[in-house]
């Protein structure tokens, strides 16, 4: 499992594509938090920085979800796969590496971009056109940032198992824009009771919930504790993890 | 060794690979010829655990693929040299390979040289050129020093030097005892390069056996007017002679003499009588006859 895990890691750090990610999910969530805190300041007094930085999860799971996305299916596009599993036969173990590899990068990626993107914030709203400079309580600026690893961890494991299945880049990235964004809008747009509740339990809205982010869709805090936001956003990722396992063990490489 | 055992493999009514069973012996070249579409590139999927067989069973060195621990040390393989992630170069590609089966790094080095790919290893893959990647594809299948070699068509894409380069070394390689199966359609390359063929053809086994006696498969042609009165007698002496034409016969599994002595027993003049040494291109061709999947209309 080492062997393969540390070949996975030779991969995805070979590869530009993964860096372009990385650097984009920065970049967006460093704008889109100055963006969100500056709003946020124009109503509310003393913002707590981290906070849009976590906001911004919604658009910056993107990056994280493309990142994983090719690592896997660059390798079905181009044939790599085969002597991937010339080299890992064990599919199950193939994938597992990969997820092992996947999700402490996007883990690190979360922690450090929401980071920037918290300092920047905290720096522009110290300028005097807001009324109040942002604050910066390090406990909970600690857990905001833990928390957002976790989420890009996870989401970016739940891309590897729905790419897996599917194999193909615009199908799985088509399938999760589905997923975390088209299907939950849908759901909330057709008004019942029944749709909305489903619609907040999906991956988009169950990782708001973990982050108890109350800049959300639905305009105010998700009516679920953190805790089962982060259940169900695990029980997410378990199911795509199964959904590819299932088709990488059956069908032909 | 591989052996295969009854493998087949079905793609739903078409059979790809129709009840293969063979031995694929250690210290020699072993050829695997058949037209394009015969099942060659399928078999090798499968011995491989890329491919799951609909029955029978592909085994190296006694074992299903999936089982060996560190496989790539125990095979090596070219099936696609452009199966490389166009963006990584192919020193990663190979370092990569390299770790998954605990291979040192230094490795990935030696065998750069060895195939000439050090100069543009740290390139990326997608600007080589054909044979580049056909050395590079190389470099991964000897990266394990494996006692088991396959390639499928290594030689497409390579300049003449290139050709006898691969076939050199498939040589020097059977030489040192390993087992060496090389797939081509290519009869005249393995006229060079095996000592040993396997043809097959919509998938099933036409031959397995040493180059020397597909090509010592002798026929004689005989030319007579009394081509039927030597045909019985040849039938009675259970020779099998095909007719060619009116006065024609092709004689197969007995030498020019012996046709000769038959015919004077029998009182048959004779117009012409010649042995036939068949090349492997005929061998092929014969043994392919209406196996060929994607035959042009005659």
């Amino acid at each position: 499992m080492r062997n393969a895990v540390a070949a996975e890691w030779v991969k995805l750090r070979s590869i530009r594509s993964t860096w372009l990610c990385l650097a984009g999910g920065v970049v967006v969530s460093v704008l889109g938090a100055v963006a969100l805190g500056g709003a946020a300041a124009m109503e509310q007094p003393a913002v707590q920085a981290t906070e849009p930085a976590v906001s911004v999860m919604l658009f910056s799971q993107y990056a994280s979800i493309t990142l994983a996305v090719l690592a896997v299916t660059t390798e079905y596009a181009s044939g790599t796969i085969r002597p991937t599993l010339q080299a890992v036969p064990v599919r199950g173990r193939m994938l597992a590496a990969k997820s092992i590899v996947v999700a402490p990068v996007l883990f690190a990626t979360g922690v450090l971009g929401g980071a920037v993107a918290a300092l920047c914030a905290y720096l522009v709203l110290l300028a005097p056109v807001f009324p109040a400079p942002a604050v910066l309580d390090p406990a909970e600026a600690a857990a905001d940032l833990l928390g957002l690893g976790v989420f890009h961890a996870l989401i970016g494991v739940l891309a590897v198992g729905v790419s897996t299945a599917l194999r193909g880049s615009a199908g799985a990235l088509a399938a999760l824009f589905m997923v975390t964004l088209g299907l939950p809008l849908l759901l909330v747009m057709t008004g019942g009771a029944v749709a909305l509740e489903v619609s907040l339990r999906l991956p988009t809205f169950a990782g708001m919930a973990f982050l108890e982010s109350t800049d959300n869709l639905t305009g105010g805090p998700l009516p679920y504790p953190p805790g089962e936001g982060l259940a169900w956003l695990a029980a997410w990722t378990a199911l795509a993890l199964a959904a590819g396992h299932a088709v990488l063990r059956r069908r032909d490489a | 060794m591989i052996t295969l055992d009854r493998l087949t493999k079905r793609y739903g009514e078409r059979i790809a690979v129709d009840g293969l069973t063979l031995r694929v012996r250690p210290g020699a070249v072993t050829g695997f010829l058949g037209p394009n579409g015969a099942g060659k590139s399928t078999t090798m999927r499968m011995i491989l655990g890329l491919d799951r067989p609909t029955s029978g069973a592909a085994l190296v060195g006694g074992v299903p693929y999936h089982r060996l621990d560190r496989p790539l040390r125990v095979v090596g393989a070219l099936l696609d040299a452009r199966a490389v992630h166009p963006g990584r170069s192919g020193r990663a590609h190979l370092l990569a390979l390299a770790r998954a089966n605990g291979i040192p790094a230094a490795r990935v080095a030696e065998v750069l040289e060895r195939v000439g790919l050090e100069p543009v290893a740290g390139k990326r893959a997608g600007t080589y050129s054909l044979g580049m990647s056909q050395r590079l594809g190389i470099a991964a299948a000897l990266l394990g020093d494996p006692e088991v070699l396959m390639f499928d068509e290594p030689v497409n894409g390579l300049d003449p030097d290139g050709v006898r380069w691969v076939r050199e070394l498939m040589r020097s390689l059977a030489a040192e005892g390993r087992t060496v199966f090389v797939s081509s359609h290519l009869m005249s390359e393995m006229q060079l390069t095996a000592d040993h063929l396997v043809v097959i053809g919509r998938g099933r086994l036409l031959a397995d056996a040493p180059l020397s006696r597909l090509l010592a498969a002798t026929e004689v042609l005989v030319r007579t007017p009394h081509a039927d009165d030597l045909a019985a007698r040849l039938a009675a002496e259970g020779l099998t002679a095909v007719r060619r034409g009116e006065n024609d016969l092709l004689v197969a599994g007995a030498s020019a003499a012996r046709v000769g002595d038959l015919a004077h027993d029998a009182g048959v003049r004779l117009h012409e009588l010649s042995p036939r040494e068949p090349s492997l291109e005929q061998a092929f061709q014969e043994l392919t006859a209406g196996s060929v999947e994607y035959g042009a209309a005659r």
